[in-house]
């Protein structure tokens, strides 16, 4: 303990200055990472992952849209703000699963489901829950 | 043989509707009681204008045998007229629960006293079950020093002129107006002995007193006179109690002013120099018509209600309504006028009202008049049913003093909304940003499938180029 006393004593000078350097450095720093994660993401996911992803993006945009509009407007008819939301939502938890599935990583987790099982049954899903939704609606 | 009997049952039934046209809600049989039978002779003239409308009159004395309100359990007779009578009791057929009796059992009664002889004990007992009050040892007399006759009553001042009565209040139907007479009619109320009446709202004074006169004992001798039984508008000479059921109770304070001596006799108020004639006729005419329910007496002809929307059914008196829906309802209604029914015409400044109700009135609405006939009215009000479903009335409940009472519930249910009765979401464009969203979700996920489909992995490609 004795020994390290005084280089605990001068820390905060320099710690001060450490991070001083680390916060000018730490916005390039972090697109940096932005960067590499995101050639990286380009360079090992592969295509129909990538469609998934963007698919998803374009659902929390649309879901994202209506919660606003609910706000914004009222929620009159609230059974077509429920169907149209829960449209995107099951929409999106539906290709979520799709994307456990058919990441080639996952692959140990489900032996048995090929992609080609993992899509039919997202079809499948899909289909009910948008005849769900258009009856809710009424 | 079928044809034969409906027509017998057609001539029976107008029969009976003769009979009955007499009086409006009672039939014409008349029980008349009298100290002496002798007596009728000095009421020929209103008795004769009884007989002349129709009345089938028969003439008891309270010691007859075979005096009897009922026979079998049913009334024997449809309206009583008492004239005072000396006896202090009235015997076992005139007890004041045969009184009450008769009165429960829709029978009226038109009830006749004099300042001179004192009440029998038996009506004091009845009168005070409705409520109406006479002084205390069942006598007194009413005078006034300001309004008397001074022809016949210059000494005593108990023979009281009167003007005719207004209407009890600005909404009510004035029945005892006196129409065909001029504005100073006089009525002359000699003798006569006055009521006090209770809070109930089924008691009202025909004739009031005027302020200046009061009610005394005529036997009590002392100059002085100590306690009165009451003064002035406190007293009714003439009141009114209309039951419940509807029927009819009349006080007349002094039984001389439907004597023939007092119809249509001169007086001379005080202070005035030339004599008048009295109206004692025709206000004993609107009395006893009114007690007798020759007036007054409302008939509900028929109540209709139906849908009243666009496109739908309007069929009569359906048992189901929904919520909102747009209703109209109507009743029509006749006054018993003397011989005939007449078309009913709420007063001035009265309303006819009908209410939905649970419970509660959801509604109170006023009902306005659209057709009328020869012998009705039609009233009737469009509404829109409330936001509430379960069971509900059509309630006419109109009271009012002097008309028979006209209470109708008509009873229906009142369901929610149907599944398929909602408006759809396309209709409302409130919902349009939501069905794009449905429709951005879809679309979406077509175009995805499709992209899916299209971009099979290379790897799969060269594994089947493998195998």
């Amino acid at each position: 303990m004795a020994p390290k006393k005084p280089a605990t004593a001068t820390g905060p000078a320099a710690t001060s200055a450490s991070t001083s350097t680390t916060t000018s450095s730490s916005s390039s720093q972090i697109d940096k990472i932005a960067g590499n994660i995101f050639q990286h993401y380009q360079k090992t996911t592969p295509q129909r992952t990538k469609l998934i992803d963007a698919f998803m993006a374009f659902l929390v945009i649309v879901g994202g849209l209506q919660f606003a509009y609910c706000i914004l407007a009222g929620n009159y008819p609230f059974n077509a703000f429920l169907s149209g939301f829960s449209a995107t939502v099951g929409q999106f938890v539906l290709t979520a699963s799709l994307r456990i599935q058919t990441t080639e990583a996952n692959k140990s987790e489900f032996p048995l489901v090929s992609p080609e099982r993992a899509f039919a049954d997202y079809v499948v899903g899909s289909l009910i829950l948008h005849f769900f939704c258009i009856n809710f609606i009424n | 043989m079928a044809n034969l009997r409906s027509l017998l049952s057609f001539l029976l039934l107008a029969l009976v509707g003769a009979v009955q046209a007499i009086s409006a809600n009672g039939g014409n049989r008349l029980l008349v009681i009298l100290e002496d039978i002798a007596d009728k002779d000095g009421y020929t003239k209103f008795l004769g204008d009884l007989e002349g409308r129709g009345f089938d009159i028969v003439y008891e004395t309270p010691k007859s045998e075979s005096l009897s309100l009922f026979h079998l359990g049913e009334r024997s007779y449809d309206h009583v007229l008492l004239f005072p009578t000396k006896a202090k009791g009235l015997g076992p057929n005139l007890t004041p629960s045969v009184i009450l009796q008769f009165i429960n059992a829709d029978g009226n009664i038109l009830l006749a006293l004099s300042g001179s002889t004192p009440v029998p004990s038996s009506l004091v007992s009845a009168l005070l079950e409705l409520d109406i009050h006479l002084p205390a040892d069942r006598q007194g007399l009413v005078v006034d020093h300001f309004n008397y006759d001074t022809t016949s009553a210059s000494e005593k001042h108990d023979v009281l002129l009167l003007p005719t009565p207004g209407p009890l209040r600005p909404d009510y139907k004035d029945f005892f107006a006196l129409s065909g007479s001029d504005e100073s009619g006089v009525i002359a109320f000699p003798n006569g002995l006055g009521q006090t009446l209770g809070q109930g709202a089924l008691l009202s004074p025909i004739l009031r007193a005027p302020s200046t006169s009061y009610s005394y004992n005529p036997k009590d001798e002392s100059e002085a006179i100590e306690d009165l039984f009451a003064t002035g508008s406190q007293l009714s000479l003439v009141s009114a109690l209309q039951a419940r059921n509807s029927a009819r109770v009349t006080v007349v304070g002094s039984a001389d002013m439907l004597s023939d001596k007092w119809f249509d006799a001169s007086v001379k108020k005080v202070g005035e120099k030339s004599s008048v004639k009295t109206l004692n006729r025709e206000f004993a005419k609107a009395v006893a018509g009114w007690t007798f329910g020759e007036i007054g007496v409302l008939r509900v002809n028929w109540i209709e209600h139906h849908l009243n929307e666009a496109g739908q059914s309007n069929a009569s008196n359906p048992k189901i309504y929904r919520i909102k829906n747009d209703v109209t309802y109507s009743i029509s209604l006749s006054e018993y006028s003397w011989d005939k029914y007449i078309p009913f015409t709420v007063p001035e400044n009265d309303e006819l009202q009908l209410e939905f109700s649970m419970l509660s009135p959801f509604h109170r609405l006023k009902l306005n008049p659209i057709i009328s006939s020869e012998d009705s009215t039609t009233y009737s009000v469009s509404f829109k049913l409330p936001d509430q479903h379960g069971i509900f009335n059509f309630l006419v409940n109109y009271k009012r003093p002097f008309f028979n009472n006209v209470f109708e519930k008509n009873t229906v249910s009142v369901r929610h909304f149907a599944h398929d009765e909602w408006p759809r979401s396309f209709v409302i464009s409130g919902a349009w940003p939501w069905i794009a969203g449905i429709a951005a979700t879809v679309t979406g996920w077509l175009g995805f499938c499709a992209l899916w489909l299209y971009s099979a992995p290379p790897a799969t490609g060269e594994s089947k180029k493998k195998q």
